[in-house]
């Protein structure tokens, strides 16, 4: 097999795969990825699925991985009987999910296992460094479909999106709505160190400075709530501690002014393609505290409802429209 | 006695439970549910005395490392007794078995720190090197458990052979596949049954410990609390109470700390007081916001963590055992099923009298009666302190009614607002009113008249003047 991906992440300690819909592929690039991983000792876990035993949307069991002797995975107590290595209790996390305490265990054989990890993300990271001092060297994430999975993840780590046919039977729309997500997470932090230093600090709802990050006043009527159209003309940053939705973008574009718009990261932003289209057309500008960088997106160009786009096409329409590689994850 | 929620939070002593801070789920129950000592249980509770004495040395002790090897593993402990709580025949799964052998690992760790300590008198921990055993036959206390091939006799043949074939898989062609990983999955089924019969085995010999495993979790929650409970008397410097030989209850320098706190917050000091309470009722008067309940609530406290077997917050304090210790608070509100705050007292004291035959008992009661008019209240009220100082108790009111204090056992006085200051009309009331007030407990003669300083407060608080010169004129 070709190593595709394996460059792609690079040394990355953390890898998180996610996918642009149900069906989308993530389980396909993540065995992928850990075939071509070879030997490292790999620490596994899912994020972002609320530990059902199966898919509740498409009604499928939750695909297995095999894995190698040696690994280690944290998976809910009540997957444990569906997970066929030979396993070491190696620890417990204190995470609690429907199925059970999510717990750490080192496969003594090669196997099957079923992830139910932590449902949140911000519960990573002390995960990471469980994972970490019991010696894998890198840590890989099965992630929801959507972008949730990454959210407050807090580790430093790139990420795998994975799009396909299952998105829409429209390829167009397919590579349409991949670009745009793959916008999303091109969002870079703000070049002056006053705006980095600005955005770091803070710890409110919404907040807005000066070019140079200076703490600007933010309009507000009397119950508190800001008044966007009392935004001052020039431009100036806004902070939004929230997701960032079409009404709050659809608002911010209407006042026709430009506007760098700061989420926390790109998972932050809600927004569909449409708004975020009207918000860029309108000089509005979108920044982030923390980047999230991709390093690819993986292709299926099978749906998992009969339609499939033609490969070669499908990859060549993907590699047009992105900056960031593109992988046919089926690839040989 | 139950130590109702009510009466935990009227008296204060709920503040104090939760600013203990026991390090291990075993403690943290502990001291969910207090243990109350009678009349009767004074050795019992001398020697839980003593072992709070014993841990205060610990923590002051200037070599901490003895103490901290103890202090390191009980936060390491996991609540398992819901998984012991089982049918011997109901074999504990693989993660179960894991906590089992973290919960003796620990245990074995903290014995041994303990053993190194003066013990606490009788607490023990008992050594479960047997059961540890069994989860570990290689003897390599890894905070880790798998079902290792030694349990077996037919695990290593068959992991063996597994992992063979695991090897083939790992470098076969897609094409011979899946012959093969239906061949591993034949074995994985096997390896899961003599896993099963191994387990179950294990769960029988474990659960024959089980008294063993629950008195060492209620021994290391008894020495958790007893290390949280010296940490808050450290903390506060509290102290430890000496058992009345007459029955009166002593309390020099006392506090009330969930007060001491409030005050701290706004860089105020709290005004220590010193209270003597023989048989049958005190009174207590004194000025609005001279602070009465607090010292009622204060008295209240020390008796109820005294009984708790706690030190308490004072210099010095003297306490006697009680059957029962009740407070009544006149603010506390309307109470359940109709009654006004009026009939909310009398009903809680009814029951309470009710019960007077059954043993000596500790009553405190603020502003008993002034939800009623006031010439049938302090009627009633003096018939009260008359009727107490009948009964087998010690009681304790506060009052602004006159007259009361006549037919008292003893009676106290808040010195009042005794300083005469000027210059600070900007400043907050309250703080003019706390500057202006002597907190201290004076003793006053029987019968010593109320003192009038309802005007002076309300003068503090800048009442209206037009409504002041009403209120003046009509005095």
């Amino acid at each position: 097999m070709k190593k595709l991906l394996a460059p792609l992440v690079g040394d990355a300690p953390l890898v998180t795969v996610i996918g642009l819909c149900k069906n989308a592929g993530k389980t396909t690039a993540l065995r992928r990825l850990m075939v071509e991983l070879g030997e490292e000792r790999l620490g596994l876990t899912s994020v972002g699925r609320d530990g059902e035993a199966t898919d509740l949307v498409t009604g499928t069991e939750k695909p297995d991985l095999y894995i190698k002797q040696g690994d280690l995975f944290a998976t809910a107590r009540g997957m444990m009987t569906l997970c066929d290595v030979t396993l070491e209790v190696a620890g417990l996390t204190g995470v609690r999910t429907p199925l059970g305490e999510v717990a750490i265990f080192r496969a003594l054989s090669d196997g099957y296992i079923q992830l139910a990890g932590p449902s949140a993300a911000g519960q990573l990271p002390p995960l990471c460094e469980r994972f970490a001092a019991l010696g894998a060297s890198r840590v890989l994430i099965d992630g929801a479909a959507g972008r949730k999975s990454l959210a407050g993840a807090g580790v430093e780590g790139t990420a795998i999106l994975c799009t396909g046919a299952s998105q829409d039977r429209d390829m167009e729309q397919v590579v349409a709505e991949t670009a745009h997500i793959c916008r999303l997470f091109s969002a870079k932090r703000p070049e002056s160190p006053g705006l980095r230093a600005a955005l770091d600090g803070c710890a409110a709802r919404f907040a807005l400075f000066g070019p140079e990050g200076e703490p600007w006043e933010l309009p507000a009527d009397e119950t508190g709530a800001p008044r966007w159209n009392k935004l001052p003309r020039e431009r100036c940053m806004l902070w939004a501690a929230g997701g960032i939705t079409d009404p709050l973008l659809k608002t911010l574009a209407r006042r026709g002014a430009p506007l760098t718009l700061a989420a926390a990261d790109a998972t932050h932003v809600l927004a569909g393609r449409a708004v975020l289209d009207l918000f860029t057309r309108t000089g509005g500008t979108l920044t982030v505290r923390r980047e999230l960088p991709l390093a690819a997106v993986g292709a299926n160009p099978w749906s998992a409802y009969g339609w499939h786009f033609d490969p070669n096409r499908f990859i060549d329409a993907l590699r047009q429209a992105l900056t960031v590689p593109v992988v046919n994850v089926k690839e040989d | 006695m139950e130590l109702t929620l009510e009466l935990r939070e009227n008296a204060g002593l709920q503040w104090v439970l939760d600013d203990l801070t026991p390090m291990s789920p075993f403690g943290r129950a502990a001291a969910r549910t207090p243990v109350w000592y009678g009349p009767g249980e004074e050795a019992a509770l001398e020697r839980e005395l003593d072992n709070v004495d014993l841990a205060l040395g610990l923590w002051k002790a200037a070599d901490g490392t003895p103490l901290r090897r103890v202090t390191r593993c009980l936060p390491l402990f996991h609540d398992i007794r819901g998984s012991l709580d089982r049918d011997p025949d109901n074999p504990f799964d693989l993660v179960e078995l894991f906590e089992v052998k973290h919960f003796l690992v620990t245990l074995e760790q903290l014995a041994e720190a303990y053993n190194a300590l003066t013990p606490f008198a009788g607490l023990s921990l008992r050594p479960m090197d047997a059961a540890l055993d069994l989860l570990d036959p290689e003897g390599r206390r890894l905070p880790a458990f798998s079902v290792v091939n030694s349990y077996h006799e037919g695990l290593a043949p068959l992991r063996e052979e597994k992992s063979r074939l695991e090897r083939e898989i790992r470098t076969a062609g897609e094409a011979d596949k899946p012959a093969l990983l239906e061949r591993r999955r034949v074995l994985t089924v096997r390896e899961d049954q003599m896993e099963l019969e191994v387990r179950a085995v294990l769960t029988k010999k474990l659960m024959a410990y089980q008294t063993e495993f629950l008195e060492n979790m209620e021994a290391i929650g008894h020495i958790d609390l007893l290390l949280a409970k010296a940490r808050l008397a450290q903390r506060n410097r509290c102290v430890r109470p000496e058992l009345s030989a007459d029955g009166a209850l002593a309390l020099r320098g006392l506090r009330h700390p969930q007060v001491e706190s409030d005050l701290a917050k706004r860089g105020d000091e709290f005004t220590a007081l010193d209270l003597k309470l023989g048989g049958g009722c005190t009174v207590i008067t004194g000025a609005n916001m001279g602070g009465k309940t607090v010292s009622l609530r204060a008295a209240v406290l020390s008796q109820l963590l005294f009984q708790c077997g706690y030190f308490v917050f004072a210099e010095s304090a003297r306490l006697p055992l009680f059957e029962n210790v009740a407070l009544i608070l006149a603010d506390s509100g309307p109470g359940a099923g109709g009654l006004s705050s009026f009939g909310r007292e009398v009903h809680l004291l009814d029951g309470l009298l009710r019960q007077a035959g059954e043993g000596r008992f500790f009553l405190a009661l603020d502003e008993f009666a002034r939800g009623t008019n006031p010439q049938e209240g302090a009627a009633l009220a003096r018939a009260l302190v008359r009727h107490l100082n009948g009964l087998d108790c010690v009681a304790l009111m506060t009052t602004h009614y006159d007259g009361v204090s006549d037919v008292a056992g003893a009676h106290y006085q808040v010195a009042g607002l005794v300083r005469e200051l000027e210059g600070d009309e900007q400043d907050d009331p309250r703080r003019r009113i706390a500057r202006r007030m002597d907190y201290r407990l004076l003793s006053a003669p029987p019968g010593a008249p109320c003192p009038r300083d309802a005007l002076r407060v309300c003068r503090l608080l800048k009442l209206d003047p037009e409504l002041m010169e009403l209120f003046q004129a009509d005095l």
